[in-house]
């Protein structure tokens, strides 16, 4: 047999070899334990439907379940439908699928979409259900409501202003009446909530600006208000930065520092080693000079006897 | 004759080569395709039934978000401009251990080794005992980082306390070097170490290696995502608040807290602060408890009560 | 060369020629000894740390005694023939060997027993690579590290002459190997002034330097304990504390190796009484100075009575009652009768005296090391018995025997290589005799 010969069946042995490892590696990859479902059992769709408004975009979440039972599964890879409508026009925004918690999320810009003139859009997420599980749909009605703040010093006291309006019938802007704002600073791992404002009849409410609230290294802070979740509008959104915090002071040194646990070590303790070592070792090398000269010497003294 | 063979042998070549890189194509492919489909991810053993659209219940499982991991030299780096801290609530804790189960969970941990530990303490004879969950304090001052003779467990510019396995040796002097205790060593290869597939990352403190020292690392690859550790997540109660000092403010999932204010307004101090090791974690006085103590004994294991057999409290409670 | 040193070796040569039977099977012994050893090792490098009795709080057991205890022991040479040549007294001549044998062997097998008590044995060449040097173990590695060589160069200074004597001896009946390596080891030396005036001046530096290191080397073996925060071993004493356990340690070793030698090789006209009393009395004084400092440690833990002080001193007296009386009151008040009133002051009694000193300072050992870590700052609570608890397994025993096993080969192969008391200047440049007691 040729070296030739003998390659090419190295090789084509080596090609077999790896794509059946690499079947079986895909094969072997699927983490997940299917059971099929193979009960009968009555199924109901269950989907929801939450709205966020921010300042200029929209978020749609939208939660698909399966009730069996008593349990509800969360449905992964369904296909829902996020379309956004008016009295008049209706618009697909979106078609996705939804992820292993089942939820599916559509986020678009509030501008273009299709509202009323006083600013009413539907937004409707609809499933389209399968041969094993029934279609669902849910709607909400949302007017973007927006809201505002404004800072001011008054009476040498900081004040937050909140305003919140609608666009009413006519499109105007018009006040949101006897809502609760909440007022976050948004932090790390969470918001941070610095107070509250109930807003009175015509939309507008006020408190004191809390002292003693560290901003970044400026002092900028970026102040967040919000509706919590509201039938009328939602999860409403408003966010502005203002100079009033506290300079955030880095707990980290300026200059890599030397201690017991820094990687470099004081020089201190750098130093006094270095000179124990040669002293000790300064006497060492003397005493191995001195075997070395006894050895020299033997070369040229005969033994006495 | 000659060239006849040579050509014949050309020919041969060419067609091999061909047939080679097909073969190879498919080789390559098929390794692109699995990995494609490889999402073997850390596994947290907690499942959740999924229906798939074709009507099959999928268990999988909860912890499929694989958090990303840096590498050894990157994690010597702390997660720029943060400082955290801990705060804990002794008013509020029951020994429910959920902390404990989720630490462990999360860093495949065997069930002898606990980097949270929960002890029921009393300070003094008259003084009234209650529960006392010890994380790693990631002290300011670190003796345990002082004593490591090669430099496997460093601080890091976030205050984050953390070992490198790789480079452990395992003598031990850091966890003599710990006056809380801290520190637990894997004194033989446990196959809970096994169950992760992932390379390992000092933020992961996983998978654990045999013959060196691990503890609580404050889990900087949660933090990495906007996450706060396991424990804090995990307690039922809200007891353990998790932060960054210099922005003041901690948060346990549910609530979140000026880091100052909740100091100042519930009297918070630190663990044998006298022996000048500068600890990160707070605690507050178990004041305006939720909880008596012996709630703290109710669902456990006999072997867990075993443990607390022992202390003031349980002598002085003998039925 | 002169006719003494011709007798002396006539009469030791055998002792270098020829093996008894009960030497052969000494030597078997400690071989099989050593056997167990090596599979007690195995076992707990295959199976992990887990085969020992050390657990999360008591992470030190009786690998580390075993380390300090050895480490104690050679301060027999480093100490008392340093310190013994640089005060040129007469009667060390027959014991000095010994003396540096003991430090060079314990210096070797001290270090093996860290090693022991590391996690992963395959990157212990960190500690060089990465070594920080804030840490005392980086310190204990330095130190040691000089102490073995400086000790090394100390003995073989010492061994120089007497390696020229059997180099040239003729009627040496060794396998010509040995004979090379004697010659190739004498460096020529021949005795001539010059030669003679390098040797001692080498000497007299290198004695001084052992000292010091030795003082070093166990003081910073004290700090890998003194510097941490725990209970009890948070002690401003330690440094010369273990000092001075260790040349106390070294000093009973050296009577237990002159009675042995003594006995085996028949020395009894070079190793007399005087040589025991001398021994022994210098014993009695570090007795008293171990003596005094434990009692200071002791006193003023107790009396100040801080809360992990006192939890460490009740654990003293109840678990660990019978280590502590033997290591703190035995081995103390023995030496002190045993050697100060003159009626008891025979060699037995002076050997089995150092018998028992010996076991009292492995015990005071343990009871430092392991106490201290069953009461750390946060109580253990624990449901494991082997958590809560230290004791020893079966591998941690068998390795201290084959440490002792290893020491007592080694210096029987030592005592082969070379006599175990020196025939050169054994009858001295110094005539003058010193008067003791």
């Amino acid at each position: 047999m040729t070296q030739f010969t003998l390659m090419k069946k190295v090789f084509t042995f080596l090609v077999i070899f790896l794509s059946l490892v690499s079947m079986s590696l895909i094969s072997a990859n699927t983490y997940a334990e299917v059971i099929t479902d193979s009960t009968n059992s009555p199924a109901e769709s269950r989907l929801m439907l939450t709205y966020l408004c921010s300042t200029d975009s929209v978020t749609l979440t939208a939660n698909l379940g399966i009730k069996k039972g008593e349990t509800i599964f969360a449905l992964e890879n369904a296909l829902v439908e996020f379309t956004a409508s008016n009295s008049t026009t209706s618009h697909l925004l979106i078609k996705s699928k939804t992820d292993q918690e089942g939820n599916a999320v559509c986020k678009v810009a509030s501008s273009g979409l299709p509202a009323d003139k006083d600013g009413l859009v539907v937004y409707s997420v609809k499933f389209i259900g399968n041969n094993k599980y029934p279609g669902a749909e849910s709607s909400f009605n949302a007017k973007p409501a927006k809201i505002r703040l404004f800072f001011s010093i008054e009476d040498s006291l900081r004040m937050l202003k909140v305003t919140a309006t609608q666009k009413n019938e006519k499109g105007e802007e018009v006040a949101i009446p006897k809502e609760t704002v909440l007022i976050y600073i948004p932090r790390l791992f969470s918001l941070l909530k610095i107070g509250e404002i109930a807003l009175d009849e015509n939309g507008t409410g006020t408190m004191e600006f809390p002292k003693e609230i560290v901003g970044d290294t400026l002092g900028n802070l970026e102040v967040m208000a919000k509706i919590e979740e509201n039938d009328k509008f939602g999860f409403v959104l408003g966010k502005n930065i203002i100079n009033w915090g506290v300079h955030k002071q880095y707990y980290k040194a300026e200059v890599p520092s030397r201690e017991l646990w820094t990687p470099i070590a004081p020089l201190w303790m750098i130093i006094t080693l270095l000179v124990m070592l040669a002293g000790v070792w300064a006497h060492y090398m003397y005493a191995v000079y001195e075997l070395i000269m006894i050895k020299r010497l033997s070369k040229k003294d005969k033994p006495l006897f | 004759m000659e060239e006849e063979l040579n050509n014949n042998q050309k020919n041969s070549r060419r067609q091999f080569l061909k047939k080679g890189l097909i073969g190879a194509g498919i080789v390559v492919g098929g390794g692109l395709v699995a990995a494609y489909l490889d999402t073997s991810a850390t596994e947290t053993g907690e499942k959740v039934k999924v229906l798939t659209t074709d009507g099959d219940i999928m268990e999988v499982d909860k912890g499929l978000l694989k958090l990303p991991r840096v590498s050894r030299e990157e994690s010597h780096k702390g997660i720029p401009g943060r400082k955290f801290v801990m705060v804990i609530d002794l008013g509020k804790c029951k020994n429910a251990r959920k902390c404990v189960h989720a630490c462990q969970k999360g860093h495949h941990l065997p069930k002898g080794q606990e980097f949270m530990k929960v002890y029921l303490l009393q300070d003094s004879e008259k003084t009234a005992p209650y529960w006392f969950p010890k994380p790693c304090f990631h002290c300011d001052n670190p003796l345990c980082v002082s004593v490591c003779p090669v430099g496997a467990t460093f601080k890091r510019s976030d205050g984050i306390v953390l070992i490198d396995n790789e480079r452990c040796i395992g003598c031990k002097f850091c966890m003599t070097g710990c006056p809380y205790s801290t520190r637990v060593f894997a004194w033989k290869h446990y196959p809970e170490f096994d169950e992760d597939k992932e390379p390992y990352s000092p933020e992961a403190s996983s998978p654990g290696k045999e013959g060196t020292v691990s503890k609580c690392d404050f889990c900087p690859d949660l933090i990495r995502v906007g996450k706060i550790p396991y424990c804090a997540s995990a307690c039922p109660m809200g007891v353990i608040y998790f932060g960054d000092v210099d922005e003041d403010t901690v948060t346990n999932g549910t609530e979140t807290f000026q880091f100052s204010q909740l100091i100042h307004d519930r009297a918070g101090y630190r663990y044998l602060e006298t022996l000048g090791t500068r600890p990160c974690v707070y605690y507050l006085p178990p004041v305006d408890r939720q909880f008596e103590v012996d709630r703290g004994f109710g669902d456990l294991e006999e072997s867990v009560k075993e443990r607390y057999k022992d202390t003031p409290y349980s002598k002085k409670n003998k039925p | 060369m002169e006719n003494e040193q011709k007798n002396l070796l006539r009469e030791f040569a055998p002792q270098l020629e020829r093996t008894s039977i009960q030497g052969y099977t000494w030597i078997i012994f400690l071989l099989m000894v050593i056997g167990v050893g090596i599979y007690a090792f195995l076992q707990q490098v295959l199976k992990g740390h887990e085969v020992t009795g050390m657990r999360d709080n008591v992470v030190w057991g009786v690998y580390i005694v075993n380390f300090i205890f050895f480490m104690g022991i050679s301060y027999a040479g480093a100490l008392i023939s340093g310190t013994l040549h640089l005060f040129k007294t007469a009667w060390r001549k027959p014991i000095i060997r010994m003396a540096e044998f003991i430090t060079i062997i314990a210096l070797l097998i001290g270090p093996c027993f860290i090693l022991l008590c590391i996690g992963r044995l395959d990157k212990l060449y960190f500690l060089v690579l990465f070594g920080r040097i804030q840490s005392p173990i980086t310190w204990d590695v330095i130190a040691i590290s000089t102490d073995i060589f400086g000790c090394f160069i100390f003995l073989y200074l010492s061994l120089l002459r007497d390696l020229a004597t059997l180099r040239d001896y003729e009627l040496l009946q060794l396998p010509n190997w040995r004979k090379k390596l004697y010659r190739a080891l004498a460096l020529g030396y021949s005795g001539t002034p010059e030669q003679q005036k390098r040797l001692s001046r080498a000497t007299d530096i290198m004695a001084a330097m052992v000292i010091s290191i030795a003082i070093i080397v166990y003081s910073v073996l004290a700090w890998i304990f003194s510097v941490t925060l725990q209970p009890g071993w948070h002690s401003t004493i330690f440094g010369p504390y273990f000092v001075i356990a260790a040349v106390y340690s070294g000093s009973a070793v050296l009577i237990i190796c002159m009675w042995v030698f003594r006995k085996v090789y028949h020395l009894e006209e070079y190793i007399t009484e005087k040589h025991f009393v001398a021994v022994g009395v210098i014993m009695l004084v570090l007795a008293a100075f171990f003596g005094y400092f434990t009692f200071s440690d002791y006193l003023t833990k107790w009396y100040g009575s801080e809360k992990n002080d006192e939890l460490l001193i009740q654990l003293l007296f109840k678990k660990f009652y019978w280590p502590f009386i033997i290591s703190n009151y035995v081995g103390v008040l023995l030496p002190l009768i045993v050697v100060g009133i003159a009626k008891f002051r025979t060699i037995t009694n002076i050997t089995l005296t150092s018998i028992v000193v010996i076991i009292a300072l492995w015990l005071n050992r343990y009871i430092i090391v392991v106490p201290t870590l069953e009461s750390p700052y946060l109580p253990i609570q624990d449901s494991r018995p082997e958590w809560l608890n230290y004791s020893a397994t079966w591998v941690e025993w068998s390795l201290t025997a084959t440490g002792v096993a290893v020491f007592c080969l080694l210096f029987t192969l030592a005592s082969k290589f070379i006599t175990i008391v020196p025939v050169s200047g054994l009858q001295g440049e110094e005539n003058k005799e010193d008067v003791l007691i």
